[in-house]
């Protein structure tokens, strides 16, 4: 057999991955494509309907529905790159008889379609900002950016660690579904933190997808600031989840690949 | 050539380590096809998927610039609600093959397995037997060193049988074989050398013949 230059054989089974796993995202039942890009819109639905009927009118300085939308975009992509890394290795397992698969390929592979899924809902979400006149104006557009794919190296390190854990035991799956719960409230997804009592702002800084999320709109809507970010913060968890999950798994990867 | 060096292999059970391998050092020549023989549970599928690179050693190291193949075994490396079509295109994808060569390789697959219609239905709706003529007809479509085979010969009815030993007969002109069987006649037909795995050690034989006297020899203790 010809020998393959290893980054070829990385791109390969790259690839192999990326088309399998999109495959079967949109083919587990036909219900699959249709609850993958209505999600985010229901959540947004539910929540601009909260605000309505609480707050009665709508007062902010911004565009309450982009607002969702934003926020909903980059916490659904950390959300379901933690949760599919979780179960990959499971899911994957018939896959380690080809010793070129590593298991953390099926999981940069599957980070990879929660990225492309989340691209697709960006453009969705622009074609029908401009269909409705939506005021969708970005203050920082490099900002946000970086914001995103600062998030998808912060998710991708979660997910690591979520994934070498479940190995030893199923309730890890169960406790992640929990915690994304708890995030969700917790992240500054449906307010800014600004507008938060001070005792409470000081306990919500202490999540770092926090931090995310309020530089992410932080930077996109011109009545916001990312004042409250502590890009220190983000940099230590960032670095420090690398590291503990990379550690972990090079440890443990030769028992996940025969477990 | 397959060097093993100080290689100990274990698996723990409740009251103590359990050895397929202890200590072992062992050159096996090159270009031979080689038969793995021993009792049941004594640890002969560990080897092939150690040499294979999809389980390790405790100890020690196992070197070869050799390339093997999966180890075709009756269950494991398909994706159960896949179709055998995108089972097949997933497997050549990750071996880097171009579109054309996995159109052949599809196409000489579905001809070779006779799954006909199956071959576009999810691989779980099938048998065993349908599973491991998918798996051996994949693996003859790729040109391996070695391919590892863990019992999957003696599937399907006689006249498959004999068309996949035909296969592998014409196969083996260019490759080599590690076969774990417990058919003696399979083994002498296919096999030049055998391995015999036994108590924690295995021995190398040059003739296949001296390989299934002394696994006799061991079974008859």
């Amino acid at each position: 057999m010809i020998k393959r230059d290893p980054f070829k054989i990385f791109l390969a089974v790259q690839g192999a991955l990326f088309l399998r796993e999109l495959s079967m995202r949109f083919s587990s039942g036909r219900m699959g494509i249709f609850w993958t890009f209505f999600e985010p819109f229901f959540q947004i639905f539910i929540f601009i309907l909260i605000k309505l009927f609480l707050f009665a009118s709508d007062d902010s300085t911004f565009d309450f529905a982009v607002f969702l939308a934003l926020n909903f975009t980059a916490f659904n992509m950390f959300k379901n790159i933690v949760i599919k890394s979780t179960a990959s290795f499971q899911a994957n397992k018939a896959l380690f008889v080809y010793k070129q698969v590593k298991p953390i390929d099926t999981l940069i592979a599957r980070t990879m379609v929660e990225v492309f899924i989340t691209g697709i809902i960006i453009v969705i979400f622009i074609v029908l900002g401009f269909y409705f006149n939506f005021d969708m104006t970005i203050k920082d557009l490099s900002m946000v950016t970086l914001g995103f794919i600062w998030l998808i190296v912060f998710a991708f390190a979660f997910g690591i660690l979520a994934a070498v854990l479940h190995v030893f035991s199923d309730s890890v799956g169960k406790l992640i579904g929990f915690f994304m719960t708890a995030l969700m409230f917790a992240s500054a997804i449906f307010y800014t933190i600004e507008i938060l009592p001070l005792e409470l702002q000081v306990w919500l800084m202490y999540n770092p997808v926090a931090h995310f999320i309020e530089m992410i709109h932080g930077h996109y809507f011109y009545a916001l600031t990312d004042s409250l970010v502590s890009y220190n913060y983000m940099v230590i968890w960032t670095m420090s989840m690398l590291y503990i999950s990379l550690w972990l798994y090079s440890k443990l990867e030769k028992r996940i690949v025969s477990s | 050539m397959i060097e093993l060096r100080n290689v100990s292999k274990f698996f723990k059970t409740n009251q103590e380590k359990k050895y397929i391998l202890k200590d072992v050092s062992l050159k096996i020549p090159s270009n031979k096809n080689i038969g793995i023989l021993g009792r049941n549970g004594t640890g002969k599928s560990t080897i092939m998927r150690m040499l294979g690179q999809i389980e390790f050693p405790n100890r020690g190291n196992i070197i070869s610039t050799k390339s093997f193949s999966w180890p075709l075994a009756l269950s494991g490396g398909f994706i159960g609600n896949m179709t055998a079509r995108a089972n097949v295109k997933f497997v050549c994808r990750l071996y880097g093959k171009s579109k054309q060569e996995i159109q052949e390789i599809i196409e000489f697959v579905k001809d070779f397995s006779e799954l006909d219609d199956y071959f576009d239905m999810p691989i779980k709706t099938y048998s065993s037997g349908m599973r491991s003529r998918l798996s051996f007809g994949l693996s003859l479509s790729f040109d391996f060193d070695y391919l590892l085979i863990d019992e999957t010969l003696s599937v399907g009815d006689e006249r498959f049988k004999k068309k996949s030993k035909e296969a592998l007969m014409k196969k083996i002109e260019t490759c080599n074989v590690l076969l774990v069987s417990h058919d003696m006649n399979t083994l002498k037909e296919i096999c030049d050398s055998g391995i015999v795995v036994h108590n924690g050690n295995i021995s190398y034989f040059d003739d296949i013949n001296d390989g299934i006297a002394e696994y006799m020899a061991i079974n008859r203790q």
